[in-house]
């Protein structure tokens, strides 16, 4: 049997964004949280919660104020270049660049990631085919759909193979079918071992897909745990009521974490 | 992958991208080659219309009564029939035809009753001149002045016009009573005519060219600047792809070396355009007639050197905004950002391009400005000093670097890309700034580009005049360089909470180090006199340089021996190092690779020393001096090895004999030395730079540096 080490560790996160009043205003508020390989985490919470700051600071985007993290064991803060080669990240409401192709995009990123450009091209054939968009590859970026430029993106955060992914809200303004094609992309990735750190307000779609959910409100976690485990805790079936239980128990006494 | 192929693929891909634009394509390509030449025509032809429109336009004059108005109408018949007569004289196909008077036609009278109110019709501009007889007039009496008063209203430029015509007229009307008074007294032709004066204009058809172009140049630099930088920097923010290019593993500064060289190529190639659709108005317009009076055209050449002048223009723009628009988050931003850029910019190229201003002093390292100049002496064909050009190019690419640097701190910073992250001010407010171990590659390049020019105009200040001797300039800049190279870092680093000891290397270096930098300190000036003198051997010696040093060391000999020392020795050894191997060798090194941060600190450091024939051996001495920093990890020995060096500099002025002891002729100063001395001192200066060899290298360098961090960042915490 082999070990599972921790893909992601973050150790007492603490994000203060600057306001005028010159007292801050505290995004996320000494967060910790582990991610095995092969595994993915959900992180769920409402809007405001810190979720999409979490991912930056984890991404080595934004510097936490204090507090750190280690991605694939290198540290957020000291080793921001290695942390970016190790990562995937698909951000919400991403742009392409309108004026290239979803091709030479995907070549791009994959040499902006080190790799020759005969490495980049094989590596976006691959997933030209299995991400479907092979149809529109050729087309320049600002021609395409809402769904197909999400395609390219996820394709876009995939180029280098990395073994760690960070997807926010992957399936965002996506129809059906395109949701689908993705959520059982994602699932693949995780079975092939990969790590994965999902945010998603479909609750729906994290029920089926993370293995261990972590629930963010006000910067900070409340609950933590597998889906059985939320479930026990709350007496609440589906995540959705599990959800709305949790946080407003927050709201009016308190943490649940242990 | 390495740096360059990096920046390649970067480049590549942005250059694509921005030519793809149809934005890029409209300012470089229809702009250029449909609006110049609309332009051109259109305000030539406005001009001449103009011109023409006056000359045909009625003038009206204003005269004092009805009997002025005879008089004068008078003087104008007969000047009329004079000229007639005249033509008439003359072969209408020679020249003198051609230079004949035209007659006062097209105008009328309107007689005033009194001063005031013509003056007052003048004013309003019903009539456009007035023309008051303040005497009677008297052709015919030969000790008679008659005196006419002229009122113009030179604001009105057809007032003006009009009183040229009218003071023309009388002095034509003049010269003939002159002749017919001297034909009476019987006095020769040349008797109130002791000179004849003529003015042959010699300017070229590049000389209106020199002028103007240069300005039209940097014109056109921005305007092929402007769009493609903000689409790199703030178009990627607004467009949302900013986030996803900031979390590929590529190094800040290769993602806007990259953006930066896809600005110039499209600066330049735009720019390219531009000159050549001027070029092609101008001849195709026939307009080189008017703009080159001499018929010649505008050589082909002439176009080749302006299109090597916009190389370095378009570097340093294309540097300039790129780091201006790198703090835009939006379109709309940068180009409020971009504006009080541009009129900054030629302010400095206005000043250039006024026919009095000359490369020299300040204008040599004035930014822009000194650009302009070049490119103007190059088009007037000006004998440029080597020196000059290598000062201008030199202090450009300071300058450009020093932007380029800034760009990269400031693009992709947190609060740039993410608009939750505080607005940029708060970005820069002391209160959120992190302690750090050491400064940023930009805010050492910034202070340094920015006291480089004030360095420049303290020597240029105080250099004494002819027959003075250097003592002045000497005690100005021992007494400016503590504070414009110790003080002003200083309080820069502790204003960003930048450790100032860690820094400036601050720190007691073991006891081999000294002793290493005593042997090189006092050995030194071996090697580099033997590079002044292969550097001779090649370039030769200006005389300049030689009547420069004799005035130095006379200047020494006539101080005491304690200044001196303090002066040349002490005061820039101490400076010096702390700047160059503590200030910007540190700031170099939290990006560069050892060698890299320490050949463009001694680059710079040779810069600061404004002499061509200096700066081969001050940047040797400066790639010596920054190994020894780096290798003993303390700025103390490089101190006194600069020490040292530059005391043996200064006594071998003051005490020639000394140095004709050890087999060192005074007269032979710019010859090899003898054997034995090269022998003995090579043998004291390697072992010196054994010892600091055999210390590690880099990488251990930066470990070292980066327990400093965990170190800075304990002390902050607690």
């Amino acid at each position: 049997m082999t070990v599972q080490m921790d893909m992601v560790v973050a150790d007492r996160l603490v994000k203060v964004f600057p306001t005028p009043d010159g007292r801050g205003k505290r995004a996320v508020n000494g967060l910790s949280f582990r991610v095995r390989e092969g595994q993915i985490y959900g992180l769920l919470g409402p809007n405001g919660a810190g979720k999409t700051t979490t991912l930056r600071m984890l991404s080595g985007l934004m510097a936490p104020t204090s507090g750190t993290a280690r991605i694939g064991g290198y540290d957020v803060t000291t080793h921001v270049g290695d942390v970016k080669r190790v990562i995937g990240f698909l951000t919400a409401n991403t742009g392409l660049y309108q004026r290239l192709t979803a091709r030479e995009l995907l070549v791009y990123f994959g040499q902006l990631h080190r790799m020759s450009a005969d490495q980049a091209a094989a590596r976006a054939d691959h997933l030209i085919e299995w991400l479907g968009i092979g149809d529109f590859v050729n087309l320049r970026c600002g021609a395409l759909s809402t769904g197909q430029k999400q395609r390219v993106n996820i394709a876009r955060a995939l180029v280098a193979d990395p073994p760690i992914l960070i997807m926010d809200e992957p399936t965002l303004g996506l129809d059906v079918l395109s949701n689908r094609i993705i959520l059982e992309y994602i699932k693949r990735e995780r079975d092939q071992g990969k790590t994965i750190i999902l945010c998603t307000h479909y609750l729906d779609e994290a029920e089926d897909m993370c293995d261990q959910i972590g629930l963010l409100h006000d910067g900070k976690l409340i609950a933590e745990g597998d889906l059985e485990s939320l479930r026990s805790l709350s007496g609440e079936e589906r995540l959705s009521s599990i959800f709305l239980k949790l946080i407003h128990a927050e709201e009016t006494v308190g943490a649940i974490v242990p | 992958m390495s740096f360059h192929r990096r920046i390649r693929t970067i480049y590549g891909k942005e250059l694509v991208d921005i030519l793809r634009d149809r934005r890029t394509l409209i300012a470089m390509i229809v702009v250029p080659i449909v609006l110049y030449p609309l332009l051109m025509l259109g305000s030539i032809q406005a001009v001449s219309y103009q011109a023409e429109s006056m000359e045909k336009e009625r003038l009206v004059i204003g005269v004092l009564g009805q009997s002025q108005a005879e008089m004068l109408q008078r003087l104008i018949a007969d000047d009329a029939t004079a000229i007639k007569r005249e033509a008439g004289q003359v072969d209408p196909s020679s020249e003198a035809a051609q230079d004949l008077p035209a007659p006062l036609d097209h105008f009328r009278l309107r007689a005033f009753i009194t001063q005031e109110r013509l003056e007052e019709a003048v004013r309003s501009r019903v009539i456009q001149l007035g023309v008051v007889f303040e005497t009677e007039v008297w052709t015919g009496k030969i000790d008679w002045t008659s005196a006419i008063r002229l009122l113009p209203d030179y604001e009105d430029m057809r007032s003006a016009f009009a009183a040229s015509q009218l003071n023309e007229m009388f002095e034509r009307i003049g010269t003939r009573i002159n002749a017919d008074r001297k034909e009476g007294l019987g006095l020769p032709e040349a008797f109130d005519k002791p000179f004849e004066i003529t003015i042959t204009d010699l300017s070229t058809s590049s000389s209106i060219l020199g002028q103007i172009l240069p300005l039209i140049l940097i014109l056109m630099t921005i305007t092929g600047a402007i769009y493609p930088a903000i689409d790199l920097t703030a178009g990627e923010r607004e467009r949302g792809t900013l986030e996803s290019l900031m979390v590929s593993p590529v190094p800040v500064i290769d993602l806007i070396v990259g953006k930066f060289l896809v600005v110039t190529t499209v600066a330049i190639m735009g720019a390219a355009l531009n000159l050549a659709s001027v070029t092609a108005t101008v001849y195709f317009g026939g307009f080189d007639k008017i703009i080159a009076s001499t018929g010649g055209g505008i050589p082909i050449v002439t176009m080749i050197f302006i299109l090597l002048c916009l190389i370095p223009f378009a570097v340093l723009m294309s540097a300039i905004m790129i780091a201006v628009c790198s703090f835009a988050r939006t379109f709309k931003e940068a180009q409020n950002y971009v504006t009080p850029v541009i009129l900054a910019v030629l302010i400095p190229g206005g000043i250039a391009a006024l026919p009095a201003t000359r490369l020299e002093g300040i204008m040599l390292v004035m930014p822009v400005g000194n650009m302009v100049l070049l490119a103007r002496d190059f088009l007037l064909g000006a004998t440029i000093p080597a020196v000059h050009i290598v000062m201008v190019l030199l202090s450009t690419t300071l300058y450009a670097g020093a932007a380029v640097a800034l760009a990269a701190n400031i693009f992709g910073k947190e609060s740039v890309v993410f608009a939750d992250a505080g607005s940029l001010r708060s970005s820069f407010s002391r209160k959120l700034v992190r302690p750090s171990d050491k400064p940023t590659v930009s805010m050492g390049l910034l202070v340094v580009a920015i006291l480089f020019p004030v360095w420049f105009f303290v020597q240029s200040a105080f250099s004494p005049g002819l027959y003075e001797d250097v003592s002045g300039l000497l005690h100005a800049t021992g007494w400016l360089m503590p504070v414009l190279f110790v003080i002003v870092p200083v309080f820069v680093l502790g204003y960003w909470k930048v450790d100032i000891r860690n820094t400036l290397s601050i720190r007691m270096p073991a006891a081999r180090h000294l002793i290493s930098a005593v042997l090189i300190g006092l050995s030194a000036w071996i090697p580099a006199h033997e590079l002044n003198v292969l550097q001779q051997s090649v370039l030769g010696i200006p005389q300049a340089v030689i009547e420069s040093a004799e005035r130095l060391a006379e200047t020494l000999r006539a101080l005491p021996v304690g200044s001196v020392f303090v002066l040349i020795a002490l005061i820039p050894a101490v400076c010096e190092e702390l700047l160059f191997r503590g200030f910007l060798l540190s700031g170099l090194s939290s990006s560069a690779r050892k060698w890299t941060a320490i050949v463009v600190s001694a680059a710079v450091f040779g810069v600061f020393h404004f002499f061509l024939f200096k700066f081969a051996v001050t940047a040797a001495l400066g790639v010596l001096l920054g190994y020894v920093c780096w290798q003993s990890r303390s700025i103390v020995p490089a101190i006194i090895a600069h020490f040292l060096h530059n005391a043996i500099g200064a006594y071998s002025a003051v005490n020639p004999a000394w140095f004709q002891r050890i087999g060192i002729a005074a007269e032979a100063e710019w010859s090899h030395l003898p054997v034995h001395v090269l022998v003995i001192g090579g043998v004291v200066f390697l072992a010196g730079l054994l010892i600091f060899a055999r210390e590690s290298s880099g990488t251990e360098h930066s470990r070292g540096l980066e327990s400093g961090v965990h170190l800075a960042g304990k002390r902050g915490v607690s």
